[in-house]
């Protein structure tokens, strides 16, 4: 009897241990973020990567390799933990609230971080030679308050995407080189049945399309170091789309269409022209099906096109014992056969010298390599803009059945307000 | 109860003491309390990691202030409570919610009544039909969505070719986008995934009522309608009343469904509570997870609310005391 009633207290005991764990096992943690800055202490011997998956395929099979390389020249072991891109935001904001974040960290933002204090800077971990090999137009966005945190990945250019066939068939012999070219084509791509123009402005990324036509009207986010959202020129820019829209040469409910629903009624070949980038051109040439060509995008008044770039970037959290290891990461993702490998693999483009003149050899990105050094970017470099981006994706489709001034008013009031 | 209790005590009590002392030891059904802590142990463990320590880190999360990085700043009072309450898209959103759970509800429970007298009928392939009746039930809930999505497509979806073949209308609609629709085809999605659990409810319920209850109305000349009407319906009520109180539960929570079918629309234009809660903390300008958790107590109290409301109004006790 006693025996028995020993027995099952034990059982009772392990079971309400183990739940307990498991319970704490999710919430507080020991983690040590925005602490020291690394020096002293235990040595780290294994960090974690938290990386965001370009593609299935290539992504983790690319840090796979990755970690075994680094293992064996450093010894540091690197736990790779490859996260979607609608689940990432979410991931690494748990693991900072539970105090526990990656050591490095891959994803499009990093001035919030920075402000929180919670990255390394270039200074700390960034070999000097790497720091120089990186393309000054991402060391400027990259840099938060004079520290250079944002250490990009990868990088891509967006270009126009025109249906060849369907320019054909439209009596279209070469791509628009203003506005109003892009209207007038736009109107004989609707006259063969099909959509003109692909215009996503719903919530994915509807500041991308919107940074692309802002660009090449001589707007911009920011000018003067102060918010510009409402700046005349962005009104007209979004004035233009709504008329492009209220038109019918886009697709139906523009506001409503992401990014990825565009490209893939573009795939589809009942698009004439889309916003598109280096891993659309890889869809496009494995299905084989639509005919298309690249083009610079049309400005507003015939003037040299600029196109918009977007870079991701890779920080690194200060954790306590982990400076050195972080470093050596770096050393090795910025040696030109891991990074290239990488870049080209995913199908994106270069953010170092060195990488520009490797990729030279591949006539298709050609196109926007040369605009690459050029390239303008969102103002990542501002903490804000995280926030302002967020309303933007939220709001800005809000135009399309709205007042485009009225819509940009509220967003540069937001951004006044600090986001 | 009590009184039979009574009725028995003075034959079994002539020796005090005696009957009910060997009782207790023997063990039928009474047991001290330290071995019924025991027993109970697993359970408790169970409810405290799984349901009370999530919902005290909730709150503790609600009355906290984070930066967008998820970087814990502080306490914030009751601050995120207040930013809740006066959000300017609050309105709508509560409005989406009782239209969702009121809609979805109220559709699932009608025609799962029809389909379970349907289903309880001997007919050949029943077995079949109720097994098909169960797969969207079996299928997870996002899968199920992304389906419906492909479907409602306004470019290639299967919905719009058919009717365009059918000429009912000359232009592409599109359900998911367009205000006028965008809340109806959700509610139609909310209603399929519904529905077998639903059934299957009423299902018991039905084949819970005695035949002779039945036979006898029919010999006292009671027309089909009369006898469903006053016996059928009747005896339904408690798997009405489960039905309708577990439904309504669920579809307020309800979340892969808006979430996966409202994924362009932007703002909160038809949100519900739950997908607000997501997009204060993932997705809004805000991206605030303190905002989020006062959200999340918010909801927790309004969906405890409804159901006491609605217990009240159909008589609970009365109900479960037959």
């Amino acid at each position: 009897m006693s025996t028995t009633r020993r027995q099952m207290m034990l059982v009772g005991a392990a079971a309400t241990g183990a739940l307990v764990l498991s319970a704490c096992g999710g919430g507080t943690g020991a983690g040590n973020a925005g602490g020291d800055s690394g020096d002293g202490g235990d040595k780290a011997t294994s960090i974690t990567l938290m990386a965001a998956e370009y593609s299935k395929d290539n992504t983790k099979a690319f840090w796979d390799a990755f970690a075994k390389e680094y293992k064996s020249k450093y010894g540091y072991t690197l736990n790779v933990n490859v996260v979607s891109w609608d689940n990432i935001d979410q991931q690494s904001s748990t693991m900072i609230q539970n105090n526990q974040p990656p050591d490095i960290l891959n994803l499009n933002a990093y001035a919030s971080y920075a402000k929180d204090g919670l990255l390394y800077g270039a200074d700390d971990v960034l070999p000097s030679e790497v720091k120089s090999d990186i393309l000054p137009t991402f060391v400027k966005y990259g840099t938060y308050d004079g520290t250079f945190y944002g250490f990009p990945d990868l990088s891509s250019a967006r270009a126009l995407f025109y249906n060849t066939d369907l320019f054909a068939k439209a009596g279209i012999s070469a791509p628009p080189t203003t506005w109003a070219e892009l209207e007038a084509d736009a109107q004989k791509v609707k006259a063969t049945g099909n959509t003109g123009y692909a215009m996503p402005l719903g919530p994915e990324e509807s500041q991308g399309e919107f940074s692309m036509w802002l660009f090449n009207n001589g707007g911009d986010w920011k000018a003067d170091g102060k918010w510009a959202v409402n700046s005349e020129k962005n009104v007209e820019t979004l004035t233009f789309m709504k008329k492009l829209a209220d038109a019918g040469l886009t697709q139906s409910n523009p506001a409503r269409t992401n990014r990825a629903d565009a490209f893939d009624l573009f795939k589809s070949g009942k698009a004439g022209m889309v916003v598109g980038f280096s891993p659309l051109a890889g869809d496009l040439d494995k299905d084989g099906t639509v005919k298309y060509a690249v083009a610079p995008f049309p400005s507003n008044d015939g003037s040299e096109s600029k196109t918009f770039g977007v870079t991701d970037y890779l920080m690194a959290f200060k954790k306590k014992g982990n400076q050195d290891a972080v470093k050596a990461f770096y050393e090795l993702y910025y040696s030109k056969d891991q990074i290239n490998t990488f870049i080209e693999k995913e199908g994106f483009l270069p953010v170092t010298t060195s990488g520009l003149e490797y990729f030279q050899k591949d006539d298709k990105l050609k196109v926007y390599l040369d605009t690459l050094p050029n390239a303008r970017l969102t103002p990542t470099d501002d903490p804000t803009w995280d926030k302002i981006k967020l309303a933007v994706q939220q709001n800005l489709g809000g135009a399309m059945t709205g007042d485009p001034k009225a819509v940009l008013d509220k967003l540069q009031q937001t951004a006044e307000n600090g986001g | 109860m009590t009184t039979t209790g009574d009725v028995r005590a003075p034959s079994a009590g002539t020796t005090p003491g005696g009957p009910r002392a060997r009782r207790r030891s023997s063990g039928v059904g009474r047991v001290s309390a330290p071995v019924a802590l025991l027993w109970l142990a697993p359970a408790i463990a169970l409810i405290v990691g799984v349901v009370f320590f999530p919902a005290v880190m909730l709150f503790r999360a609600s009355r906290s202030e984070y930066s967008i990085t998820g970087l814990y700043k502080g306490s914030a009072g009751w601050d995120n409570y207040a930013k809740v309450l006066s959000y300017p898209d609050l309105p709508v959103v509560l409005k989406n919610t009782v239209v969702w759970v009121v809609a979805v509800v109220a559709i699932t429970i009608v025609l799962s009544l029809a389909l379970a007298q349907l289903l309880v009928k001997d007919f050949p392939g029943r077995r079949f039909v109720r097994w098909a009746v169960i797969v969207p039930w079996a299928a997870s809930l996002v899968i199920t969505s992304q389906l419906f999505v492909l479907l409602y497509d306004s470019n290639y979806g299967l919905i719009n070719h058919v009717l365009m073949k059918l000429h009912l209308i000359s232009t592409p609609i599109s359900f998911l986008g367009d205000d006028r629709f965008t809340m109806a085809s959700m509610v139609v999605v909310g209603v399929f995934v519904s529905l077998p659990f639903t059934i299957f409810v009423f299902i018991a319920g039905l084949n819970a009522i005695p035949d002779d209850v039945m036979e006898a109305a029919e010999v006292d000349g009671a027309s089909p309608w009369q006898r469903w009407r006053q016996i059928t319906f009747p005896l339904l009520r408690p798997a009405m009343l489960i039905a309708t109180v577990l439904n309504t539960i669920y579809v307020f929570n309800s979340f892969p469904i808006i979430y996966t079918l409202n994924d362009r629309n932007p703002g909160f234009g038809h949100d519900t509570l739950i997908t607000f809660m997501y997009k204060l903390a993932f997705k809004s300008q805000e991206k605030d997870v303190g905002m989020s958790a006062a959200t999340g107590i918010i909801n927790v109290l309004v969906i405890l609310l409804v159901v006491l409301v609605y217990l009240r109004l159909v008589n609970w006790r009365e109900e479960t005391s037959r």
